[in-house]
């Protein structure tokens, strides 16, 4: 379902259009939505965490929820999750309400949970079987659900002697241990390494390809575009882009960026370069701007030569720094 | 397995891996009955021309279990909550009735294992407690005892926020209540308006209704009065409990 992409390196030139194309191909699920949004308002105070948010997420996506800190993703997250009630508009998860805690809806969602909220002085296998006992399924789905997340060498080891990025991956454990239809994420990657995180995206890929509908928040934009069908930016309570990453790629502004060493290529010969925007020294590299990368390439390669010479095409980052930026 | 019978069985692995707790939950009381042994040794109340141990003991092991009850689920629900664990349970169809459940059995049985224990060394000769022939009732009234108190820590667990404020709170409540309620002294020795006045604490009926099971202070009119005031406790703790119990630390 998912494509496999071999080395996903961040801001590679052909990310934007295969992720549309993939985005294109989402089923539209079957029966009603994994969540409705409309028009969710919710504050703390006169101080508006959740600014009349507005979307639908289809059975089966991979729906990414990035802002900066203090945007209100998790205030939002918490919405869906039932934990909090908005103060106005409409929330459906599976088609139930959730902040009833409706006990049909909620072993069909799996939550995150923090990564302090183990049961004391218990084993990482005996946390899961408790947790996996509370949704009242068979006890065997927690050692199964450790080694989905890598821990069963550590399946002995005290909760509290668990590192980091341990803990963070049984925190995730025990959103899956039931099998939900519905996985929220809370920056499931934050704490852990990068083999660690790649194999967390295997995970998440194996979990998309068998049907389940993930909603996360997370601050790695690369990942984000990496993974996610379709990606929401919340800037101050409100949603201020929702799209699949290609398209939003595509929205933003086109410009290339190639860097060249500086050395090789002075500043006023950059400068007077046809194609070439605008000029900046970034340390000891050149930074052309063009919309017209071709053009500005052969230049480059005339007058430089191209060895050293980087290119940097739109990336989300580029993308949700435009729009989360100071304006 | 069910999730009464998980989170029972996580209960009870959290208590006996916590050896230093474990040893003060049951070396509590003791501790007191040794101290007041040693002070009173020998001496006879006045007025009742019972041993001071016979009056005592009962009354401490009462205190130590009721404060068993307390700290345990009141730090129990803190932690919970500023763990997250209680908003992991939220998100479960696991209802509060097996959560409280769980934790009451706990209680009962961290209760009664106190009991016996204390029972057993107060009996020794060093301390010389006899047992009267109706001390089988004493069984129940544990636990209505536990019951009781388990409701007032939900309410602690619930208060508090951090193990600070749980010790704060239940040491403020508990400790003058033991020597309003007769668990360290006689009543005998106290002014009238505090005898008064122990008849509004939870402390007092099942100090009356322990006493005149285990040692016979009193007559079977005496534990059905302390019965009935400790259910009573139980229904207004639970009601308050009902109304402050939170999921979680946020609003």
């Amino acid at each position: 379902m998912q494509p496999t992409s071999p080395d996903p390196t961040p801001g590679a030139s052909s990310t934007g259009a295969s992720a549309g194309a993939e985005a294109g191909g989402t089923p539209p699920g079957s029966g009603e939505p994994a969540v409705e949004l409309a028009d969710v308002r919710k504050s703390y105070g006169s101080k508006p965490a959740v600014d009349g948010v507005t979307f639908t997420v289809p059975r089966g996506e991979f729906f990414g929820l990035l802002g900066p800190n203090g945007a209100g993703k998790t205030t939002l997250v918490e919405i869906m999750e039932g934990l909090r009630r908005p103060d106005s508009g409409t929330v459906s998860v599976l088609g139930h309400l959730p902040s009833k805690r409706d006990a049909a809806l909620l072993p069909r969602l799996g939550v995150q949970t923090q990564s302090s909220a183990f049961f004391v002085r218990l084993t990482a296998r005996e946390h899961l079987e408790t947790v996996a006992a509370l949704y009242g399924v068979e006890r065997d789905g927690a050692k199964r659900t450790l080694e989905t997340v890598g821990l069963t060498a550590q399946a002995e080891v005290r909760v509290d002697e668990l590192s980091g990025g341990q803990r963070q991956r049984l925190a995730i454990a025990s959103a899956l241990v039931h099998d939900p239809e519905l996985i929220f994420l809370d920056e499931p990657t934050a704490a852990l390494d990068p083999q660690a995180r790649r194999d967390l995206w295997q995970v998440l890929r194996d979990l998309k390809g068998a049907g389940r509908t993930i909603i996360y928040t997370t601050h790695h934009l690369d990942e984000a575009q990496e993974l996610c069908d379709r990606v929401a930016i919340m800037v101050r309570g409100a949603i201020t882009a929702l799209d699949t990453p290609g398209r939003l790629i595509a929205a933003g502004t086109g410009d290339t960026r190639l860097l060249v060493p500086a050395a090789r290529l002075p500043l006023e010969t950059a400068r007077a370069l046809p194609g070439v925007a605008n000029v900046t020294v970034d340390g000891d590299m050149v930074v052309l701007r063009t919309s017209d990368s071709g053009v500005a390439l052969a230049e480059v390669a005339k007058v430089a030569g191209l060895e050293g010479v980087q290119t940097r095409t739109v990336s989300l980052e580029d993308v949700y720094l435009q729009l989360t930026g100071p304006s | 397995m069910s999730a009464y019978t998980a989170l029972s069985q996580a209960g009870y692995r959290a208590s006996v891996r916590d050896k230093t707790t474990l040893f003060f939950t049951f070396a509590f009381p003791l501790i007191f009955l040794v101290v007041f042994g040693l002070i009173f040794s020998g001496q006879d109340v006045a007025e009742s021309g019972r041993t001071y141990i016979s009056y005592t003991a009962p009354g401490v092991l009462s205190w130590g279990v009721g404060n068993a009850a307390v700290f345990g689920v009141g730090f129990a629900l803190m932690q919970w909550r500023r763990d997250d664990l209680l908003r992991l349970i939220r998100m479960t169809p696991t209802s509060l009735v097996s959560v409280f459940a769980s934790r009451y059995t706990l209680a009962l049985v961290i209760g009664v294992v106190q009991a016996v224990l204390f029972v057993a060394v107060a009996m020794l000769p060093a301390f010389g407690m006899e047992l009267d022939s109706r001390w089988p009732m004493a069984l129940p009234i544990l636990v209505l005892g536990v019951t009781a108190f388990l409701a007032m820590g939900v309410i602690v667990g619930s208060i508090a926020s951090t193990p600070e404020a749980v010790a704060a709170i239940a040491n403020c409540v508990m400790v003058p209540m033991a020597f309003l309620s007769g668990s360290f002294f006689p009543m005998e020795f106290m002014p009238g308006w505090m005898e008064t006045l122990s008849w509004a604490l939870p402390l007092r009926y099942f100090n009356d209704a322990i006493s005149a099971a285990l040692v016979g202070s009193g007559d079977l009119g005496d534990i059905a009065v302390g019965c009935a005031g400790l259910v009573a406790f139980t229904v207004v703790f639970g009601a308050i409990a009902a109304r402050t119990f939170r999921w979680s630390n946020h609003s």
